[in-house]
């Protein structure tokens, strides 16, 4: 019988900047379809965690293993086409919020998926984001309307791992209720967050002050 | 029929015109004086010993030094491009010389070649004139343009890395500030191309009516040499980005700080 692995393993990852260790010798499991959140004050190295996952910051040391495969230069383009990504203050460049959707189904990675496109309409609506936006300038939105837009990107592309940082941070409690909402109709998804939003530590199986304790 | 000669004296004596820039400069105090100083007597030096070394040149007229010759202009120009910018010599020479050759030589030997059906093509009267305006045009452009490329990446980064997260390669991912490096580098030209003639008689054209060619040959000359520039930045800045990739990315398709001289703190 094949060996399930777990979603996301994290073995003794240290991470350094000059002098600065946001932590060290960080080990995490998360298993498949398992909805992790981390909690704890800022600048202890969370989001860093999450672009050290995404391949953005590369540690001193450690291992990432993505679903069983050790995340490096080689794997890392196929291993993010398995998970989504959504930044706490997201850019999304020039042209319109519509043109910014459509976009990384021009990738090829994503190409198949273009139908998806479709749910769009119904997704916006899920989070009171108004449709007129689709024509607006992406840079125009709003903070909470980016980070709703790009969390209904990041779901359009039925990735099976998500990974969100503070992804309600500039929403009122009705928006965040929306989106926690949203994301707790995503069956067998698995979700590392970064979150101290009340509402959004309601999704969490697990809550996990950071820096992560032990094995 | 030639230019008019112009004798050394009377070019001694045309300096003096410089007076009156000059004037304006110390009257109204305009911080140019000094720079501007330096400059004329590094372009004096610098043209007469290219000068001098072009006399030589053109009487051998032998392809491999006219080759050599060529050679020498894109090192230079690429090393301008790198002083000119925040790039590692030691990771950026090798591509950026490989684009200025590509760039240059392309539509180079297409002027003189198809069009001129020049019997040799490293004629030293040809090669070295047109090979120059065209490099010329080339560095300026690419010095723009990789520029253009890696500032907008860095200001930018935050919609970059979100491409990559949402499964961009990075070919795919650099798309967006590929087309805003080359409509900054090529925005010139293409304005140059637009107003030739109205606004100033090009360079090449009135080159070669001093050197004595009717007014008709030398339009057909100035069309190609645009046609020609135009066509070398555009491959020349395409191909400084494609072949610099390979050298300021990291195999996860981040930005490589290490191959800037002003390294960012993350």
């Amino acid at each position: 019988m094949t060996k399930v692995h777990p979603a996301i393993e994290i073995s003794r990852l240290t991470v350094r900047f000059g002098e600065k260790v946001p932590f060290q010798d960080l080990s995490l499991t998360v298993e498949r379809g398992e909805r992790v959140v981390l909690t704890g004050e800022s600048g202890r190295g969370k989001s860093t965690l999450l672009k050290c996952l995404m391949g953005f910051t590369l540690p001193e040391s450690g291992e990432i293993l993505i679903e069983g495969t050790p995340l490096n230069g080689e794997t890392v383009w196929r291993l993010r086409s398995r998970v989504a990504y959504v930044p706490q203050e997201p850019e999304l460049g020039g042209g319109t919020l519509r043109q910014w959707f459509e976009q990384p189904f021009t990738f090829k990675a994503n190409s198949h998926l273009k139908g998806n496109l479709s749910r769009l309409p119904a997704l916006l609506e899920r989070l009171s984001l108004n449709p007129s936006l689709l024509d607006a300038g992406s840079d125009t939105l709003s903070g909470g309307e980016k980070q709703r837009a790009a969390l209904l990107a990041a779901l359009l592309l039925d990735r099976g791992i998500l990974f969100l940082d503070e992804p309600t941070s500039a929403l009122d409690p009705k928006n965040s209720l929306a989106v926690v909402n949203l994301l707790k109709n995503r069956k067998g998804l698995t979700l590392l967050g970064i979150s101290h939003d009340p509402n959004f530590l309601t999704l969490a199986d697990r809550v996990i002050p950071f820096p992560v304790k032990g094995p | 029929m030639g230019a008019h000669p112009i004798h050394n004296l009377a070019l001694a004596s045309f300096y003096l015109l410089l007076i009156i820039p000059l004037g304006i400069f110390l009257w109204f105090r305009i911080p140019l004086l000094n720079r501007t100083l330096v400059a004329i007597l590094r372009m004096t030096v610098q043209l007469l010993f290219v000068g001098l070394y072009l006399q030589v040149v053109f009487r051998w007229n032998n392809p491999w030094i006219n080759g050599l010759w060529l050679m020498v202009m894109v090192i230079v120009a690429d090393l301008s491009i790198i002083r000119g910018s925040d790039l590692k010599a030691r990771k950026f020479l090798l591509p950026l010389f490989g684009a200025l050759v590509v760039g240059t030589a392309i539509p180079l030997f297409a002027f003189l070649g198809p069009l001129l059906k020049r019997p040799t093509l490293m004629d030293a009267q040809y090669v070295i004139p047109i090979g120059g305006m065209i490099l010329g045009n080339c560095l300026r452009a690419d010095l723009i343009g990789i520029r253009t490329f890696y500032s907008t990446l860095q200001k930018k980064e935050k919609p970059f890395l979100l491409s990559l997260a949402q499964g961009a390669r990075l070919h795919e991912a650099i798309r967006p500030y590929l087309r805003e490096a080359c409509q900054s580098a090529l925005a010139p030209t293409v304005a140059t191309i637009a107003t030739i003639g109205l606004v100033a008689l090009p360079g090449m054209m009135t080159g070669v009516i001093l050197g004595g060619t009717n007014p008709a040959t030398a339009i057909k000359y100035q069309i190609a040499i645009m046609i020609a520039i135009f066509t070398g930045t555009a491959i020349t800045v395409v191909l400084a980005v494609l072949m610099s990739i390979k050298v300021s990315f990291t195999p996860f398709g981040t930005l490589d700080f290490e191959a800037f001289r002003t390294p960012r703190m993350k």
